[in-house]
């Protein structure tokens, strides 16, 4: 018989609708979700280079920290999961800002799959919609499962069937 | 008078879109670090203009030249680019940072100078020269991180300016035989034409075809066009047989 042992998951960011349901989840395996604040809505015109800087490159700056923080703690078994607004990865108007830091999360969560699955690191992306945080904690659950070591480079959409019919980036 | 901007345009790629356009425009701006040699090849349609597309001062100074000249661009291309892999344990924060400020940010910023002569004139078209790395790619957090993060503002840009009759779209090349691509190892080029379905590297005219249907399709708008021979849909990682 073996046994598992259990842990809470780090959670990195977020609003407390999302974090208190993430903060149940437990893993088998070192584990970080990270829910980056996207920026709000704004004009493309409206962004100066300095708003750019701050709601992009900041964002996106901090978010590469925090994963080269945790890869020591997640060598050998470790799970990533990457959490963001479905909308705002699938575009939405006066949102380039938005547009800009889910699109280079993404991507940034593929390479990481494909880079990091050789250190057993497994990285996932789940895309939410409001409201649909309880489900997102089981998802969440799912793929820290010790089964779920098999799922990586994915991208879920824990979005109750919205956006259905939308061409995916 | 029809104008395209194209940024990077003295670069592999650059210098075919800006060819290729010079067929249709009246003016092509060839916008680079050092324009002169590529816009004399490009002949008399080709209007030299020199930008650090990283440079606030620099894009300013483009884009206020062009609205004086031209009245604005009625194309304008993000092709200016610069890759650099390291793996994401050893990636320099600085470095990371620098590839998204050309990769990413100051093509955004250059196309929020142009948007608003671009809607006086009636419309344009953005393209934005993305990658095939958007899809992930072993040792490019950096370049995929700033590919996708254009990739993600052209679908939400595309949205906002639709109904000025501007399009936003983006071309994601994948393996093309340009200077940048030189400097790889012989191991990793063969590689990488092994895992191309059409067998061959590309080439900058193939992906200035495709820029100059994007410029010109009044109906398509937010997409991404994949110029690979195949290799996003095949197995990049596959070993030779």
């Amino acid at each position: 018989m073996t046994t598992q042992v259990t842990a809470g998951v780090h959670v990195w960011g977020g609003d407390s609708a999302l974090v208190h349901p993430l903060s149940t989840v437990e893993s088998a395996v070192p584990a970080a979700c990270l829910v980056p604040d996207l920026p709000g809505d704004r004009d493309l015109e409206a962004l100066s280079d300095e708003l750019l800087d701050a709601e992009i490159g900041d964002v996106l700056g901090n978010v590469l920290a925090e994963v080269q923080r945790l890869l020591p703690g997640l060598t050998g078994s470790g799970r990533l999961v990457f959490l963001l607004p479905a909308e705002a990865a699938l575009g939405r108007p006066h949102a380039t800002s938005a547009g800009a830091v889910a699109g280079g999360i993404l991507s940034m969560a593929r390479t990481l799959a494909i880079e990091l699955a050789r250190d057993g690191i497994a990285v996932n992306t789940v895309l939410y919609a409001d409201a649909a945080e309880t489900a997102v904690a089981h998802q969440v659950a799912a793929l820290l499962a010790a089964e779920g070591a098999a799922v990586t480079g994915q991208e879920i959409y824990v979005t109750a069937g919205s956006g259905l019919g939308r061409l995916r980036p | 008078m029809k104008t395209a901007l194209v940024t990077g345009g003295a670069g592999g790629i650059g210098r075919g879109v800006c060819a290729r356009l010079a067929r249709d425009a009246d003016v092509v701006v060839v916008a680079d670090l050092d324009p002169y040699a590529a816009a004399a090849e490009i002949g008399p349609k080709a209007r030299p203009m020199v930008l650090d597309v990283s440079s606030a001062a620099s894009r300013t100074a483009v884009a206020a030249a062009c609205v004086e000249e031209f009245g604005g661009v009625d194309i304008l291309v993000n092709c200016a680019g610069v890759l650099k892999d390291a793996r994401v344990g050893t990636l320099d924060p600085a470095l990371f940072r620098r590839l998204l400020a050309i990769n990413l940010l100051g093509p955004l910023a250059l196309t929020r100078l142009l948007l608003g002569p671009m809607t006086r004139r009636g419309g344009g078209a953005v393209v934005n020269i993305a990658s095939r790395a958007w899809l992930g790619t072993f040792g490019s957090t950096a370049y995929s991180t700033a590919k996708g993060g254009l990739v993600g503002a052209t679908r939400s840009l595309a949205l906002e300016v639709a109904r000025q009759g501007i399009t936003v779209n983006c071309v994601a090349p994948g393996f093309v035989a340009t200077r940048m691509t030189d400097g790889l190892p012989d191991r990793i080029r063969e590689r990488t034409l092994d895992a191309i379905p059409v067998g061959r590297a590309g080439r900058p005219d193939d992906v200035a075809d495709a820029v100059a249907y994007l410029a010109a399709a009044s109906y398509v708008t937010g997409q991404v066009l994949v110029v690979c021979g195949g290799r996003s849909i095949g197995d990049p990682y596959r070993q030779p047989a």
